[in-house]
C-alpha cells in the first residue's frame, strides 16, 4: 500500500516537473497598467551641443536634450522600465530579436529591454563612426567600432543586469541595456503609462527602475483582468 | 648582571616583540581573499600555464603581497595606498577587463597575455617591468591574479589574434593606411597627427569614469602593449577593454591591418623607425599632393 | 645554578658552553614556531641605503625593492644597477610630481649594552694601570643620521648626495657621486664617479644589523694586529667605477679606479696643523657575479633566484712620506696588498643564506710601522696574511618579520713578525637578530631591531672599539657582547 502511494507521488511529481520544463509558460489574460510620476524637482535636461559632430548636428532642427530624467506634462517619468522581479512562471526566449539603433548621434530607445539570451542588433545609420561600448559588469564589457556602412553587430546578453551603453567618440550619447530574466515587462512613454500583459493569474512583484533614480517594487495581484500599479519617485535637483 | 640575567632579558623580549609582530595584523599589508560566495577560483588549486611552466596561486599569494600590494591592493582592486597617487589607476582584477591582450574585446586574456604584460611591465605608468623576477615567480603571479574574478571560473580565455604575416613596408602600403586612418575616423581622438588633440579627445574617460587621454603618437613614448608592429597590429584589431579604444577586428582586413600599422609608425615622429624615413622622403617630394587628415577629407593623394 | 652553566657564564672560561649555543637555538625555534605565515602583519598600517623617496616616485611598496629594507632583492637589483630607474620612459625627474623631493631621512635611537673583557683598568684610587677586568657600558642612545638624497637628474643621469652625521652631529659625505647610465643604450656600460660604496655582493650598507659589534662584517675591517694598512672592504672608497649588467642583472661585473686613501677626502697636507696626508697612487676593485634561478622538485614554485661572485681587491699604502718639519705631506714608497675571495647569494624560499670567504694579503714592509720600502726589512718580517668570512642566514616570515643568524671567523695566516703570537688577532663571532617592520608604507617604515652578538679576539681590542682600547692580559681572549635593541626610522 505504502509503495503504491509513493509511485503515484513520485508519478505526479515526475510530471508535474516536466509539465513546468518543457510546456511553455501559459498565457493569460491578466495584465498590469499603471503610471509611473514623480513628486520633487526633477534635475533640469540640458540641451547637447553637437557641433563637434556636424553631420549629426544637422539631422536635428532643433537640439536634443539628455534623457537621463525624461519627463512629460503632469509629472510622468519616460523611459522607466516596468518589469515582474517575482512571480514569474519560467520565461521563454523569443526568436525575434531586439534592435539598437544610432540615429543622430542618438541611441534609440534610449533605453532598450531585452531577455537575457535575446538576440541584440545594433545598427550605426550616422554618417560617422560610432564605438559602442557597453559598460558591463556582470556580463563582459567590450568595445567595438561601427564605421559608417558597417553591417549591424549581432550580439546577446547572458545574465540579467542594467548596462550603461557609451559611445567615447560622442561623449554626450548615454543609453541603456535592461537585460532581464523576464519577457514581462514595458518601458514608459512621454505620458509615463506602461501595460505588461499576458499574465496568467497569480501575485507577482513588480519593479519600476529609472537610471537616475533607482528602483520601486510593489507587490501586485493579478486575477483575469487588468490590475493597477502605480509608481511614484521622489525627484531630486542633482 | 651576568651573562645568564642578559641571555634572559633578551630572549624575553625577543619573545615579546615576535609574539607582537607575530598577532597583530592589519588589512594594508596583507591579502585578502575573496569571498568564497562571489564564485572566483581557488586559490590553493588554481595554476597557470605558460610554455611549459605552471605557476601555483598558492605561491603567487605571497609574492603578490610582497611587490604588487602596494598599487593593486590587498583586495586586488586597484585600490592600493599609492593608488591614489597613480595617473592611470593600476588595474582592477576584480573586473577582469585587461588591456592588453591578443584575444577578441570581452573576452578573458589568455594565461600568456598575463605573462608578458608582467614580464613587459606598461611603459609611461607605474607599473614596471617585473623581469627581474624569475619565470616561474611571474606564472606563480599569473594563476594568482585568476582568483580575484568570479569570471575565470566560469569562462574560457578566447581565442588568440590569428596575426598573418606582416606585409612589405612601401609607400603604397603607408598610403593606404593614412586613407584608413581618415576613414575609420581614428583622427577623432588621435588627432590628424596623433597628437591626441582630436575633436573628442579632451572627454574621454575610462570605464570607471576617470578621465583618460588618447595616444599621443609623437612624443617618442613606446606602446605600453609592446614595441614591435605585432604588438601595434594587436592593439586596435582588439582594443584596449576598460578603455575608450575599441576593436576594429571586424571592420578591418588582415591585410589592411598591416598597412594601418605601417601609417601609424609614420606619426612616430621622435621614435626612428623604417616607415617614418620612407614617409619623409615621399613627402618631401610629393606633400602637397596630400589632402590633410581631418573632416571631410578623404585622406588620400588627390 | 648548575656547575656546568655557571662555568659557562663565566666571562673568562674560553670555551663555548653547549648551554649557550642550545639556548639561543631554541630562542629562534620558538620564533620561527610562533609566528604563522599567514597571520603575521604589522599595525596600520648609519650607514645605510633604504630610500622611501623612490617609493613615492613611483608608487611602489617597499617589500618591492627590498628582502627587508635596507637588504635589496633581485627587482632593487636591476632597479640601482639602471641607475635607480625603471626605465618606463618616467624616469626624468620632469616627469615627478613637483612636491615630490627625493630626499629621506634615517636615524635610529636606540638601547644597547656593551660588556667587553680583558681590558687594562687601573686598580681603584690609583692612576698608573695594573687591573685587568670587564668594561660594561649600558643606556640609551642615537644613532648618526643618514640625509640621503638620490634618484635621477635626467633620464640616464643619477645621483647620490648623502651627507651623514656621527651621533653627535658632525658631518661627513658617505657617498655623493654622478652616474651615466646605460651608455650607448646598453646596460653593459655604467660610468660612476665620486665617492661610493664599492661594487660588494653582500652590502655592508645594505645590511640588517645595527649593533656595535653585530653591526659590522668583521672580515670587511680586519687587518693583520701590527699591520698599518688601513683598508675595509666595506668602507666606501672615492674614484671611478665602470659597471655593467645583463637585463635582469643576473650577470654583473665592475672595475673601479680608486685613490689609495680609504676614500678620504680633500689633498690637505699638514702644513695646516689636522691635514690628513694624501697619497698619490692608486687601487683597483674587481667584482663578478652571476645568479640564475634554482628549480625546485617537480610541481612545486622552484627554490629561488641564487647568486654567486668573486671580487679582488687590489691596492697599495704608503710606507713612508714627504715631509716638512716632520710633519706627513704625501705618502710614498707604496707596497701593495690584496683581499680576495668569493661570496653567494643562495634562497631556499623564505631562508636566504650569505656565504663570504675572503683572503687578505699584505706586502712584508705593510706590517712594519715606519719601515720605508727602500730599506731593509727588520728580521723575521713576513707578509702578514689572514683568511675567513662567515655565513650569514635571514628567515623571512613574511615582509615584515625577519631572523637574523650569522658566524664569523677569521685567522691569521701569517704574522707581521714571526715571534709574534699565532694566533694573535684571530676573531671568532657569533650574532642572532630580529626585525619586524610594523609600518611599511612606501611613504616612511619603522623597524624594530633586536640583537645580541658576541665576539671573541685573541689578544687584541674588537673591531667595534667597545673597551677602552688597552688589552690587560696580553695575547689572552678579549670576549665583547652587545645586546641591543633599536626603533630603526626611515622616511
Amino acid at each position: 500500500m505504502r509503495m503504491k502511494f509513493f509511485a503515484v507521488l513520485g508519478f505526479t511529481v515526475a510530471m508535474g516537473s516536466a509539465v513546468m520544463v518543457f510546456a511553455t509558460p501559459p498565457a493569460g489574460s491578466g495584465s498590469i497598467t499603471g503610471k509611473v510620476t514623480y513628486t520633487g524637482t526633477p534635475m533640469k535636461m540640458k540641451p547637447i551641443d553637437m557641433s563637434k559632430e556636424p553631420s549629426c548636428a544637422k539631422q536635428h532642427a532643433t537640439p536634443i536634450s539628455t534623457e537621463n530624467v525624461a519627463t512629460g506634462p503632469g509629472n510622468t517619468l519616460e523611459w522607466v522600465v516596468v518589469y515582474i522581479s517575482a512571480g514569474d512562471e519560467g520565461t521563454v526566449t523569443p526568436s525575434q530579436g531586439v534592435r539598437y539603433d544610432q540615429k543622430g548621434c542618438q541611441y534609440l530607445p534610449h533605453v532598450l529591454p531585452m531577455l537575457a539570451g535575446q538576440q541584440l542588433q545594433i545598427y550605426n545609420d550616422d554618417q560617422t563612426s560610432h564605438n559602442i561600448h557597453p559598460l558591463a559588469k556582470v556580463n563582459q564589457e567590450w568595445n567595438k567600432s561601427q564605421p559608417p556602412g558597417s553591417p549591424p553587430i549581432d550580439t546577446k546578453w547572458d545574465k540579467p543586469e542594467f548596462i550603461s551603453v557609451k559611445c567615447n567618440i560622442h561623449p554626450w550619447m548615454h543609453g541603456y541595456f535592461v537585460v532581464l530574466k523576464t519577457s514581462h515587462y514595458a518601458v514608459t512613454g512621454a505620458d509615463g503609462s506602461f501595460a505588461i500583459t499576458g499574465l496568467p493569474p497569480g501575485k507577482y512583484t513588480v519593479t519600476a527602475w529609472q537610471e537616475q533614480y533607482g528602483t520601486k517594487t510593489q507587490d501586485v495581484t493579478v486575477g483575469g483582468g487588468a490590475a493597477t500599479a502605480n509608481f511614484v519617485f521622489t525627484a531630486t535637483p542633482y | 648582571m651576568t651573562l645568564k640575567k642578559f641571555a634572559v632579558t633578551f630572549a624575553l623580549g625577543s619573545v615579546g616583540l615576535l609574539t607582537t609582530g607575530a598577532t597583530v595584523s592589519t588589512a594594508q599589508s596583507h591579502v585578502n581573499s575573496p569571498d568564497p560566495l562571489l564564485g572566483t577560483p581557488s586559490i590553493a588549486t588554481e595554476t597557470s600555464n605558460i610554455d611549459g611552466i605552471t605557476g601555483h596561486a598558492e605561491s603567487g599569494k605571497h609574492l603578490y603581497r610582497r611587490f604588487c600590494i602596494g598599487c593593486h591592493g590587498p583586495d586586488g582592486n586597484g585600490q592600493g595606498m599609492n593608488a591614489q597617487w597613480i595617473d592611470p589607476q593600476p588595474r582592477d582584477f576584480t573586473e577582469a577587463t585587461f588591456k592588453c591582450r591578443s584575444t577578441p574585446t570581452g573576452t578573458l586574456p589568455t594565461d600568456e597575455d598575463l605573462y608578458n604584460a608582467i614580464t613587459r611591465g606598461f611603459v609611461t605608468t607605474n607599473m614596471p617591468s617585473w623581469r627581474p623576477l624569475s619565470p616561474q615567480q611571474r606564472a606563480d603571479l599569473v594563476a594568482f591574479i585568476k582568483t580575484w574574478s568570479p569570471r575565470w571560473a566560469k569562462e574560457k580565455p578566447g581565442t588568440s589574434l590569428n596575426i598573418p604575416p606582416e606585409t612589405a613596408i612601401t609607400i603604397e602600403s603607408i598610403l593606404h593606411g593614412r586613407e584608413l586612418f581618415q576613414k575609420l575616423e581614428c583622427w577623432k581622438c588621435h588627432g590628424p597627427e596623433g597628437h591626441a588633440d582630436g575633436p573628442s579627445a579632451a572627454t574621454l574617460t575610462d570605464s570607471k569614469g576617470n578621465p583618460i587621454k588618447p595616444f599621443n603618437f609623437s612624443t617618442g613614448d613606446r606602446f605600453m602593449c609592446g614595441d614591435s608592429n605585432r604588438d601595434l597590429y594587436r592593439i586596435f584589431m582588439t582594443g584596449l577593454d576598460g578603455s575608450p579604444m575599441p576593436s576594429f577586428a571586424d571592420v578591418i582586413q588582415p591585410n589592411d591591418a598591416w598597412d594601418l600599422v605601417h601609417f601609424l609608425r609614420t606619426l612616430q615622429v621622435a621614435l626612428p623607425n623604417q616607415e617614418l624615413t620612407l614617409w619623409q622622403s615621399y613627402k618631401a617630394a610629393h606633400g602637397k599632393d596630400l589632402k590633410p587628415i581631418g573632416p571631410d577629407s578623404a585622406g588620400g593623394a588627390q | 645554578m648548575s656547575k656546568k652553566f655557571r662555568e659557562g657564564a663565566d666571562p673568562m672560561n674560553t670555551k663555548w658552553s653547549r648551554w649557550k649555543t642550545v639556548l639561543t637555538c631554541a630562542f629562534l625555534l620558538i620564533a620561527i614556531a610562533l609566528c604563522d605565515i599567514r597571520t603575521a602583519s604589522a599595525l596600520p598600517t648609519g650607514k645605510v641605503m633604504a630610500i622611501p623617496a623612490f617609493a613615492r616616485k613611483y608608487g611602489l611598496p617597499c617589500s618591492a625593492c627590498h628582502t627587508a629594507w635596507p637588504e635589496l632583492n633581485n627587482f632593487g637589483q636591476v632597479f640601482r644597477d639602471n641607475g635607480y630607474q625603471l626605465m618606463n620612459d618616467r624616469d626624468s625627474p620632469i616627469w615627478q610630481n613637483p612636491s615630490y623631493f627625493p630626499i629621506t631621512f634615517r636615524i635610529t635611537p636606540s638601547w644597547h649594552r656593551e660588556t667587553t673583557t680583558n681590558q687594562a683598568l687601573d686598580v681603584p684610587g690609583t692612576i698608573t694601570g695594573g687591573a685587568v677586568g670587564t668594561l660594561t657600558q649600558a643606556g640609551f642612545d642615537l644613532s648618526g643620521m643618514d640625509l640621503w638624497s638620490g634618484g635621477t637628474l635626467y633620464k640616464n643621469i643619477s645621483f647620490i648626495l648623502l651627507p651623514s652625521s656621527d651621533p653627535t652631529a658632525v658631518w661627513h659625505f658617505e657617498s655623493a657621486f654622478i652616474r651615466f647610465d646605460n651608455l650607448w643604450h646598453t646596460p653593459w656600460l655604467n660610468v660612476k664617479f665620486g665617492r661610493f660604496e664599492i661594487d660588494n655582493l653582500i652590502s655592508e650598507k645594505r645590511f640588517l644589523f645595527l649593533s656595535s659589534n653585530g653591526g659590522l662584517y668583521q672580515i670587511y675591517h680586519f687587518n693583520v694586529p701590527g699591520s698599518i694598512n688601513d683598508f675595509g672592504y666595506g668602507d666606501n672608497q672615492i674614484g671611478v667605477e665602470l659597471a655593467g649588467h645583463s637585463a635582469n642583472s643576473y650577470t654583473r661585473y665592475s672595475v673601479s679606479f680608486l685613490s689609495s686613501n680609504e676614500g678620504g677626502v680633500n689633498f690637505t697636507n699638514s702644513v695646516t696643523p689636522g691635514g690628513a696626508p694624501s697619497n698619490r697612487s692608486y687601487d683597483v676593485n674587481l667584482a663578478f657575479s652571476q645568479a640564475f634561478n634554482a628549480p625546485g622538485p617537480p610541481g612545486e614554485s622552484g627554490f629561488g633566484q641564487e647568486r654567486i661572485g668573486a671580487f679582488a681587491y687590489i691596492g697599495q699604502r704608503p710606507t713612508s712620506f714627504e715631509t716638512l718639519n716632520g710633519n706627513d705631506l704625501v705618502g710614498i714608497d707604496n707596497k701593495p696588498f690584496y683581499r680576495i675571495g668569493f661570496a653567494g647569494d643562495l634562497s631556499y624560499k623564505n631562508l636566504e643564506l650569505l656565504p663570504l670567504f675572503m683572503y687578505g694579503h699584505d706586502n712584508p714592509y705593510l706590517g712594519q710601522f715606519g719601515v720605508p720600502s727602500n730599506t731593509p726589512l727588520p728580521a723575521g718580517a713576513q707578509a702578514p696574511t689572514f683568511y675567513g668570512g662567515f655565513l650569514e642566514a635571514h628567515y623571512y616570515f613574511n615582509p615584515q618579520n625577519v631572523a637574523l643568524a650569522r658566524f664569523e671567523q677569521i685567522k691569521v695566516g701569517q704574522q707581521a713578525l714571526n715571534t709574534t703570537q699565532g694566533s694573535l688577532g684571530n676573531i671568532t663571532a657569533v650574532s642572532f637578530g630580529y626585525r619586524w617592520y610594523p609600518i611599511m608604507f612606501s611613504r616612511a617604515g619603522v623597524a624594530l631591531d633586536g640583537e645580541f652578538s658576541r665576539v671573541r679576539t685573541i689578544g687584541a681590542e674588537p673591531e667595534s672599539a667597545d673597551g677602552d682600547g688597552t688589552v690587560g692580559v696580553p695575547g689572552a681572549a678579549v670576549w665583547s657582547n652587545s645586546i641591543y635593541f633599536g626603533i630603526d626610522f626611515d622616511f
